[in-house]
């Protein structure tokens, strides 16, 4: 089963992110920041993708994303970014430091997942 | 007690930061969202069992098993759409919450009473704050707004000072 690695400061939509990944049968990992998911990284945690907010206490979600791709275990794992930006300034600085995918919130649970299946291989 | 000017703009500052983060306890929606979880597990929690009185008792009653699988096929619809509301309405109530904390940043920087002039929030260090495309709209929209009222302003004091002209 696919683990994801869900990273927001929200802890409402920690909530509702990990409910609708897992009735769609994925493992889920959470952090509330960008540290936080570091921390989980570096104590071995190998998700299969990782989804993350932008605007985080901490560690914002393009900081996190640059130290993900410095480490080996994440150098290449597909990076979803889920945010309220819409922002062209800010997307481009995530395509930068190495997101593979952006969202803007709002979105459906459906388009979630199917940007998800886009980037994992075949369950 | 008495304020000069600028401590009484600091203070009001500071009492609306207040109020608004008073606020943002209310507007938080996550309670309802959880609530929304809460009754979609019940839901689905509840349909199993009725499959699992079906499976028992399908050749009893075909009239119950029937009213039994339509129950079932509602179960999925409505969950799916609770499901729906849940991810939208906790989105919604992230989006609310960030905003909010904008202003409240906003507004205690500007109740800070030992910061140098010109060092407090410009517009600049305002949209820094932003965390979204319709924030930075809604902050053109009233730039715009306060340029017009400004020039208007500035055209109707010139005329009372001119009046010949």
């Amino acid at each position: 089963m696919p683990a994801i690695l869900v990273v927001d400061d929200s802890a409402t939509m920690v909530m509702s992110l990990s409910r609708v990944l897992k009735n769609a049968g994925y493992e889920v990992e959470t952090a509330s920041n960008g540290k936080e998911g570091m921390a989980k990284l570096a104590g071995g945690l190998k998700p299969s993708l990782i989804l993350t907010d932008i605007n985080m206490p901490q560690m914002d979600g393009i900081a996190f994303i640059k130290e993900a791709r410095k480490a080996a275990s994440t150098r290449f794992t597909p990076i979803i970014v889920l945010t309220t930006e819409s922002g062209g300034q800010k997307r481009d600085e995530a395509r930068a430091a190495g997101a593979s995918s952006w969202l803007t919130k709002p979105t459906e649970p459906n388009d979630l997942l199917t940007a998800l299946k886009q980037l994992l291989p075949a369950k | 007690m008495q304020f000069n000017t600028e401590a009484s703009d600091h203070l009001v500052c500071a009492v609306l930061a207040a109020q608004v983060a008073e606020l943002r306890g209310r507007i938080d929606t996550s309670a309802t969202v959880e609530l929304l979880w809460q009754t979609s597990d019940l839901l689905s929690r509840l349909s199993s069992l009725v499959l699992e009185f079906t499976k028992r008792c399908s050749d009893s009653d075909p009239s119950l098993n029937e009213k039994c699988n339509a129950a079932m096929a509602a179960e999925v619809e409505i969950n799916r759409s609770l499901e729906s509301l849940a991810f939208a309405q906790a989105q919604r109530n992230d989006f609310t919450c960030q905003t909010v904390d904008c202003v409240v940043t906003a507004l205690e920087r500007l109740a800070v009473t030992d910061a140098a002039v010109g060092c407090r929030l410009s517009p600049s260090d305002l949209v820094a704050l932003y965390v979204s495309e319709e924030q930075r709209q809604v902050h053109e929209a009233a730039t715009r707004q306060f340029s017009i009222a400004a020039s208007r302003n500035g055209a109707e004091s010139r005329s009372r000072e001119e009046p010949g002209e």
